[in-house]
C-alpha cells in the first residue's frame, strides 16, 4: 500500500466529481476520476487504486452493478456515494458489497473520515493465529483459511471478523461494531453490520444459512463462537 | 327519512340492528300503528254500524210480531171479559192469552163488582206483577188522550225495553177502550240479545283479523321501504369510512331507486374528486421530492468547494483577500443552511411518501441521549435526568433527530437550562424536554408542529429550516408514538416525546403490508 493512498472517484455530474476531487486532493489523497461505470472499471484495471468511491446514480450501468462486478473479482474497499439516501438503495447498495455508505450532500470532511477508516482496516497488526473449527485467522499475515483454502475477505469483513475473533464467545452490540470496524459515530447505520455479517458468512460458513460460527444474538448483535 | 338506519351513530355498530328494532320512533313501527290506527277505523265503523242496523231489525220485527199479537190476543180475550169481572175470570183470560205463539206473560188489572182492582196474571215462575211495568209505562197507558182527527183513539198501546237481571225485556201494555180491563206483556228478548250477541263477536274478531292483517301488511310495506333504506344507510357509511368505490345496485324505477342512482352518481363525483385531489397533491409531492433531489446535486458540489473555502477562511495564513471575506463566510454559512434546508425536505418527502423506514437497534437511552447532546456540544446548557439502563428497541438515527431538534428549539426559543427527563410509562418510553424560557403563547401552541409555522410573521428569521418540529413528530409517528407541546405551570414550555418501548412490532406490521413495494423497489434496483 502508498503511502498517499490512491482512489477511484466514479460519478457522472462534472461539478461533484470536480469538487470532491478538489476537496479530497486537499485532503491528501491521490485521486483519479471516471464518469461512467465502465471508465471506471476500465481504470480500474490499470490504476489498481486503494478504494473506490462510486456514485450510485450512474448512466449506463449503475451504481450498484459496478459494485457487483468490482466484487467478482476484487476485495477492494468501495464507499457508495448515494444521491437518494432512500432506505431500499442503501439495502441494495450494502448487498452488493459496498463497506460504507455516504449521502448527499456530502461534506468533504465526512467522506474524507469514512475513507482513511476503511483504508485503516487493512492495517497490519501484530498478533497470532486463533483458530476456530475449520477456519484459521493468522492476524500477522492478515489472512484467513478455511480448511487450508485461502479466503478472499474484503478489509471491513477481515476486521469485523478480527474484531469478532479477539473476543470470542462475548456478544457485540452493532453499535459497538460499528464503531470498532466502521469508527461510526453514535448513529452509525446498523444495516452495515448485518450486510457485512452476511457476506462473511456467505464466505466463512459451511452452510450460511444456519451459521455455526457467526452467531446472531437476538436483541444485542453478533457472536464468534467455536463450532462444538 | 330521519328516522332511517342511516341515521344511527356509527360507533355502535354492533347494537344497531337491535336498536333498530326497538327504536320507538322508528319508520316500521310508526307504518304499523298507522296501518292499524286505518284498518281500527275501518274495521270499527263497519262493524258499529252492521251492528247497529242488525239490532234495530232484530228488535223491530221481534218486538212488531209480539206486539201484534198482544193486540189481537187482547181483542180476542180480554174484549170478551164481562165489566166488572172476578180475578178468576182474569186469570183465566189472561192465561188463555199467554198461551199464543209468542210465548210472553200477561197480567190483566180491572175492577171487580165492589170496585176493588183485581189482577189476573198468566202464571209463570216469577208471576208477573204490576211492580214489572215501570211507572212512566203505566202512566201513558192510563192516561186518556182527547180525541181529534189525528188521534182516534183516546187509549193506545205502549211499550218500553227494559232490562232486569241482565235479561232485556220488552214490556207493552195497553187499555180497553170502552171499559175493559188493562193489559200488560212481558215478553223476554232474549234470544234477540242472544243472536245480537253472536253477531258481535263474530264482528270483534273480523276486526281483529283486520288488524293483525293490517299489520302484517304494514310489515311488509316497511321491509320494502326499509331494506333499500337500510342498504343506503350502510352504503352511506362506508362512503363516509372513505371506501370511496362503495355502489349500490339500482333496481325498479320508484323513489328509491332514484335516490340510489343519486347516491351512486354522489360517490362516483366524490371518489372522481377525491382522486383528482389525491392527485393533484401526489404531483405537487413529487415536484417538491424531485426539487430536493435536483437541489441536491449542484448542493453537493458547492457544499465540497465551500469547504475548501472554509479551509482556506481557517487557515489565517491571509490567503483570502480581507475584502471578500464577509462575503465567503456568507457563502459558507448559507450553503449551509441551505444543504441543512435541503435534507430537510428531503426528509419531509419521505414521509409523504411513505417510504421513510425504521431501522432498529437496542439502544441504551441514557447513553443515547448523552451522545446526543455531546455530539452537538450541548453539555453544559442540558440537565438530564434519566435513569443508566433503560433499554429500548427503536431506530437511533430517528430518536437523535427526535432529541435534536427538541432540544434545539427548546434552547434557541426557551433558553438554558433545557431539562430533560426520561421515565417509563407502562410499556411507552416518556422523553420530556423542558425548557425556561417564556412559554408558547396559547395561540400558537397548535400549530408548533405545523411545517414552516412562525410564530409570527414580523419575528426575524431564526436558524431552523421551519420543519424542525415537523419532522420530530412524522419520526415520532412513525415509531408509533407521537409528541406534546404545552406549558409547564411553573413557566416554561414542555414537549413530551411519547414512544413504544419496543417498535419492532408496528415495524412487522409495515413489512407484512409494504413486502410487495419493497421488492418490486429491489428488482429494479437490482436489475437496471
Amino acid at each position: 500500500m502508498s503511502p498517499v493512498p490512491s482512489l477511484l472517484l466514479i460519478e457522472d455530474d462534472d461539478a461533484i466529481r470536480t469538487a470532491l476531487e478538489l476537496s479530497l486532493t486537499r485532503q491528501g489523497h491521490r485521486v483519479a476520476t471516471a464518469a461512467s461505470g465502465e471508465d471506471g472499471l476500465k481504470l480500474l484495471r490499470e490504476q489498481r487504486p486503494d478504494l473506490i468511491v462510486l456514485d450510485v446514480m450512474l448512466p449506463g450501468i449503475d451504481g450498484f452493478e459496478v459494485c457487483r462486478r468490482i466484487r467478482r473479482t476484487d476485495q477492494l474497499p468501495i464507499i457508495l456515494l448515494t444521491a437518494r439516501s432512500d432506505d431500499i438503495d442503501i439495502v441494495v447498495g450494502l448487498e452488493s458489497g459496498a463497506d460504507d455508505y455516504v449521502v448527499k450532500p456530502v461534506q468533504g470532511r465526512v467522506l474524507d473520515a469514512r475513507i482513511r477508516a476503511v483504508l485503516r482496516r487493512g492495517e497490519r497488526e501484530a498478533n497470532d493465529a486463533a483458530s476456530f473449527g475449520s477456519l484459521v485467522i493468522d492476524r500477522a499475515a492478515m489472512t484467513v483459511t478455511k480448511n487450508g483454502e485461502d479466503l478472499q475477505l474484503t478489509p471491513t469483513e477481515l476486521r469485523l471478523l478480527l474484531e469478532l475473533s479477539r473476543r470470542p464467545g462475548q456478544a457485540l452490540s452493532r453499535q459497538q461494531l460499528l464503531r470498532l470496524v466502521w469508527e461510526h459515530d453514535y448513529l452509525g447505520d446498523s444495516r452495515l453490520v448485518d450486510a457485512c455479517v452476511q457476506r462473511l458468512r456467505a464466505k466463512v460458513e459451511d452452510v450460511p444459512s444456519s451459521p455455526t460460527l457467526i452467531r446472531t444474538v437476538r436483541g444485542v448483535g453478533y457472536r464468534l463462537d467455536s463450532p462444538q | 327519512m330521519t328516522d332511517a338506519p342511516g341515521g344511527i351513530r356509527g360507533w355502535r355498530p354492533g347494537r344497531k340492528g337491535v336498536l333498530w328494532r326497538l327504536r320507538f320512533t322508528s319508520l316500521r313501527l310508526r307504518l304499523v300503528v298507522v296501518f292499524g290506527l286505518v284498518a281500527l277505523t275501518a274495521a270499527v265503523s263497519a262493524s258499529g254500524i252492521a251492528y247497529w242496523l242488525n239490532r234495530e231489525a232484530v228488535l223491530t220485527r221481534a218486538q212488531d210480531a209480539v206486539l201484534r199479537d198482544f193486540r189481537q190476543e187482547m181483542q180476542n180475550h180480554a174484549s170478551a171479559l164481562p165489566m166488572p169481572t172476578t180475578q178468576d175470570e182474569l186469570m183465566r183470560t189472561a192465561g188463555q192469552m199467554a198461551n199464543s205463539s209468542q210465548r210472553f206473560s200477561v197480567l190483566l188489572v180491572a175492577e171487580d163488582t165492589n170496585k176493588q182492582t183485581v189482577f189476573g196474571n198468566s202464571g209463570g215462575l216469577n208471576g208477573f206483577s204490576l211492580e214489572d211495568v215501570p211507572k212512566s209505562l203505566r202512566t201513558a197507558v192510563n192516561k186518556q188522550q182527547s180525541v181529534t182527527d189525528g188521534n182516534k183513539e183516546p187509549y193506545h198501546l205502549y211499550w218500553q225495553r227494559v232490562t232486569e237481571h241482565g235479561t232485556p225485556y220488552l214490556v207493552a201494555g195497553t187499555r180497553m177502550i170502552g171499559g175493559g180491563p188493562t193489559g200488560y206483556m212481558l215478553k223476554s228478548l232474549e234470544p234477540e240479545a242472544k243472536d245480537l250477541n253472536s253477531l258481535a263477536w263474530s264482528l270483534g274478531i273480523a276486526t281483529g283479523l283486520a288488524l293483525i292483517g293490517s299489520a302484517l301488511l304494514a310489515q311488509a310495506a316497511a321491509t320494502t321501504v326499509l331494506k333499500p333504506v337500510h342498504r343506503l344507510g350502510i352504503a352511506a357509511r362506508r362512503l363516509g369510512e372513505g371506501k370511496l368505490d362503495t355502489r349500490l345496485r339500482v333496481s325498479g324505477t320508484d323513489e328509491l331507486a332514484e335516490l340510489s342512482r343519486t347516491f351512486n352518481q354522489t360517490a362516483e363525483a366524490l371518489e372522481k374528486r377525491v382522486a383528482d385531489m389525491a392527485a393533484r397533491d401526489d404531483a405537487s409531492r413529487r415536484f417538491v421530492a424531485d426539487m430536493s433531489h435536483e437541489l441536491r446535486t449542484p448542493l453537493t458540489a458547492i457544499t465540497a468547494v465551500v469547504e475548501v473555502l472554509e479551509e482556506e477562511l481557517d487557515a489565517e495564513t491571509g490567503s483570502v483577500d480581507p475584502m471578500i471575506e464577509p462575503a465567503v463566510r456568507l457563502v459558507v454559512s448559507e450553503t449551509k443552511r441551505l444543504g441543512d434546508l435541503v435534507e430537510n425536505l428531503m426528509e419531509v418527502t419521505r414521509f409523504d411518501a411513505g417510504t421513510a423506514r425504521l431501522v432498529l437497534d437496542d439502544v441504551d437511552l441514557a447513553d443515547q441521549i448523552t451522545a446526543c447532546i455531546d455530539a452537538r456540544a450541548w453539555l453544559d446548557a442540558v440537565d438530564l435526568d434519566a435513569e443508566r439502563g433503560i433499554h429500548s428497541r427503536l431506530d437511533p438515527r430517528r430518536l437523535d433527530v427526535i432529541l435534536a431538534n427538541l432540544i434545539g428549539n427548546a434552547l434557541k426559543h426557551g433558553g438554558s437550562p433545557v431539562r430533560v427527563s426520561v421515565r417509563l410509562e407502562d410499556d411507552d418510553l416518556v422523553i420530556a424536554v423542558r425548557d425556561h424560557g417564556p412559554g408558547i403563547p396559547e395561540d400558537v401552541l397548535p400549530h408548533v408542529f405545523d411545517r414552516f409555522y412562525k410564530a409570527s410573521a414580523s419575528r426575524p428569521r431564526s436558524e431552523g429550516s421551519g420543519l424542525g418540529l415537523s419532522i420530530a413528530m412524522e419520526n415520532a409517528h412513525i415509531h408509533g408514538g407521537g409528541i406534546t407541546a404545552a406549558n409547564s405551570p411553573d413557566g416554561g414550555a414542555v414537549f413530551t416525546l411519547r414512544l413504544p418501548r419496543d417498535a419492532s412490532a408496528l415495524m412487522e406490521e409495515t413489512d407484512k403490508g409494504e413486502s410487495e413495494g419493497d421488492g418490486s423497489d429491489g428488482s429494479k434496483g437490482n436489475t437496471p
